[in-house]
């Protein structure tokens, strides 16, 4: 009986050596994130993108002589799971720096985590403007856009249309009213004559769009801007097909032009829409974009969509920031990591230093289909510099003061 | 707000049609989940889980014949039937056994299958998101009074009818049906004059499955094929089921109607506000007649 015992904590204190071992030569990055539920359609791409990059960097050696680990936690889209995942993965796995998650508030919580336990955080996919606006601090970074910085892109553009009497549509939950906000406070800024005719909101996961379509068709604005995400996105494009509303009045949609909206809708999905997307794997038609394209096409047997943008820097960021650190540590990651800018296939991304907020661009395009797609793509696609769509580093800082 | 002239201008009438056409599928799904709930005494969450698998059974089925309008017609058929065998095992193997627990542990049950079907979806179709077009007969759109009607709306408020008279027929005309609704009364009675009941329940269950699928892949060329379709659902059918009466067929009509067309007018009247009109009327009903419009069976 003792010796066994005896043997029995024997092996688990080799066990815990062997674990500790392989923790001092590797980087141990925690990625929280909802791998269950509707919301994997977008974060399989971002981890996805984050493994390819991963992987060619452990081929290459690593970083400072140590590979690149990696653990997932899945946080069910709920805040209270995501923080305790955080948790643990902080205070047990010791982690060096955290990655995730779609879920807004979730990101807002484990910021505030990461902001009092001093450990990275880079942020993947969620939208809201505050984790790099009012809510930023030292150690939370953003990989994406907000909703903010689109409502700005798409402000831009729209301003300098004729378009006077719009309309607000959209999934009545925060994202979906911070869309629409910022795309028409912005307009009002840029075009005074801008004016805003009425607003329909309907629930998250609505399916039949037919009545409101009819309603807001008989209101005849001239443009409307539709605030949907996830499922969303799609069942509002198959609706504005089937009652041709896309040829009756233009609309827009955030993410409109994107693989993951178009691509499940084949020839069917209406022409004419106006999006905006981070990431699209036909343009701009470069060889680093292209290269990126087949590699994640060849690894994953799918296009990616802008997830795998988002996970595929994050990697990259993390390795080049401990190179340039010369040390695994925390407070040098991020000393190391703020301002840098890194090759992307989009072009030229940077971490700003003032908010933690990378630039990349922004690309405008109208759904049209395509000869060489079995889906629809975007055209007449214009690209608009991350510099002009983002706050000022005086506006986060007024923000921040509040 | 619009004025008073604005609602009964022409819109009214097309927001009407097309909250009819909405009302089919409310209907169908809840006729299914009131059928189970008065008979089998089973308040099954998992039937939105089974309306989505028929979403999904039908983008499948439409997928593998090659898009065209005959293969929507056979998803149409084969993607319930296919639910309709699953409602099959689920009784056999596990309601069959538990008719004598209480509610809650029925309810757990069905819960735990909703979990259980939404991983499965995602183990079989995966995470991401599926659409099925609309078949080229009814793609396009009807104009009323100018504005658009979908041809596919028009489909589905004509099979609306087709499935009321169907469900009476077979609940009030066939034996099968006759020996259901006394078994929702009494079911020891029922098995005392020698009618295993067994059967019969296992009949309606399936008969409530089909429904689900069949409500499933209709809805399937309007929508987004996703997982997380059957939560929404499933919150609406209940809310409809309560507001007509526990078990009453025709209450689970009468409350998709009010659910259906307060929504497409509520919208006309005030769209910023529109999701609350349905969620209104089921306040308003439940206080004016707590147990619903209709008799409940329970």
């Amino acid at each position: 009986m003792k010796t066994r015992s005896l043997a029995l904590a024997g092996f688990v204190l080799v066990v815990f050596l062997a674990a500790s071992a392989q923790a001092a030569d590797t980087i141990k990055v925690g990625l929280v994130d909802t791998y269950t539920g509707p919301a994997t359609a977008f974060t399989n791409d971002v981890l996805d993108g984050f493994k390819l990059a991963v992987e060619k960097i452990n081929a290459k050696g690593g970083v400072l002589g140590r590979k690149i680990a990696y653990i997932t936690r899945d946080d069910k889209f709920k805040p209270d799971i995501g923080l305790t995942m955080a948790k643990e993965l902080i205070l047990k796995e010791n982690v060096d720096l955290l990655m995730g998650t779609i879920n807004s508030a979730t990101a807002l919580a484990v910021s505030d985590l990461c902001r009092k336990e001093k450990v990275p955080f880079l942020v993947t996919f969620s939208k809201s403007d505050k984790i790099t606006g009012e809510k930023g601090h030292r150690y939370v970074f953003s990989m994406n856009e907000n909703t903010e910085m689109a409502g700005r892109a798409t402000a831009r553009v729209l301003a300098k249309k004729p378009f006077v009497k719009y309309w607000i549509a959209g999934d009545d939950y925060e994202y979906g009213h911070a869309i629409a906000n910022g795309v028409f406070d912005h307009l009002k800024k840029l075009n005074p004559k801008a004016q805003l005719l009425g607003q329909s909101w309907w629930k998250v996961g609505e399916t039949d769009f037919t009545p409101y379509i009819t309603q807001i068709l008989a209101a005849k604005p001239d443009f409307v801007i539709v605030a949907t995400g996830g499922a969303g996105m799609v069942n509002f494009q198959k609706a504005a097909q089937s009652t041709g509303f896309n040829k009756r009045v233009p609309f827009y949609q955030h993410t409109g032009i994107e693989l993951s909206t178009l691509a499940p809708q084949g020839q069917n999905a209406p022409e004419g829409v106006y999006g905006t997307a981070n990431y699209l794997f036909y343009y701009p038609n470069t060889k680093q974009n292209q290269a990126f394209a087949d590699e994640f096409r060849k690894a994953y047997n799918r296009y990616p969509k802008s997830g795998a943008l988002y996970g595929y820097m994050a990697a990259q960021f993390i390795a080049k920031s401990y190179e340039k650190a010369g040390k695994v540590d925390k407070e040098k990651f991020i000393d190391a990591l703020e301002g840098m800018s890194l090759d992307s296939p989009v072009g030229r991304m940077e971490m700003r230093a003032c908010d933690h907020q990378v630039a990349l661009p922004m690309f405008f395009g109208v759904t049209k289909k395509s000869p060489k797609q079995e889906f629809l793509v975007a055209s007449d696609i214009l690209s608009i510099p991350g510099k002009d769509y983002m706050p000022t580093c005086e506006e986060i800082r007024k923000a921040r003061a509040k | 707000m619009a004025s008073l002239a604005d609602l009964f201008s022409s819109g009214t009438l097309s927001q009407f049609l097309v909250g009819l056409s909405r009302t089919t599928i409310l209907f169908i799904v809840s006729s299914g989940l009131t059928l189970i709930l008065g008979v089998l005494r089973i308040p099954n969450l998992a039937h939105g889980s089974l309306y989505m698998i028929g979403a999904f059974l039908a983008y499948s089925v439409i997928h593998f014949l090659g898009d065209g309008t005959a293969a929507f017609w056979a998803a149409l058929v084969i993607a319930p039937l296919v639910v309709a065998a699953l409602g099959f095992l689920l009784e056999r193997g596990f309601f069959s056994y538990l008719y004598e627990r209480e509610h809650l542990m029925l309810l757990l049950l069905t819960f735990s299958f909703t979990l259980i079907i939404g991983d499965l979806v995602k183990l079989v179709w995966g995470a991401e998101y599926r659409s099925v077009t609309v078949p080229r007969v009814f793609q396009g759109s009807a104009e009323v009074f100018g504005l658009p009607l979908p041809y596919y709306n028009l489909f589905l408020l004509l099979i609306g009818p087709f499935i009321a008279v169907f469900l009476w027929l077979v609940v009030n005309k066939t034996k099968m049906g006759k020996i259901a609704r006394a078994a929702a009364v009494d079911s020891e009675m029922v098995s005392a004059v020698g009618i295993n009941v067994g059967w019969v329940f296992a009949f309606t269950f399936v008969l409530g499955c089909f429904l689900a699928g069949l409500g499933g892949a209709l809805i399937a060329p309007m929508v987004n094929i996703t997982l997380g379709m059957d939560h929404s659902l499933i919150m609406e059918a209940f809310l409809i089921v309560i507001m007509g009466g526990l078990g009453n067929i025709w209450g689970a009509l009468l409350g998709s109607l009010i659910f259906g067309l307060t929504q497409s007018l509520g919208i006309l009247v005030w769209p910023q506000f529109g999701i609350v009109f349905p969620y209104l009327a089921v306040v308003a009903v439940l206080v004016v007649r707590p147990k619903g419009l209709l008799r409940s069976t329970w």
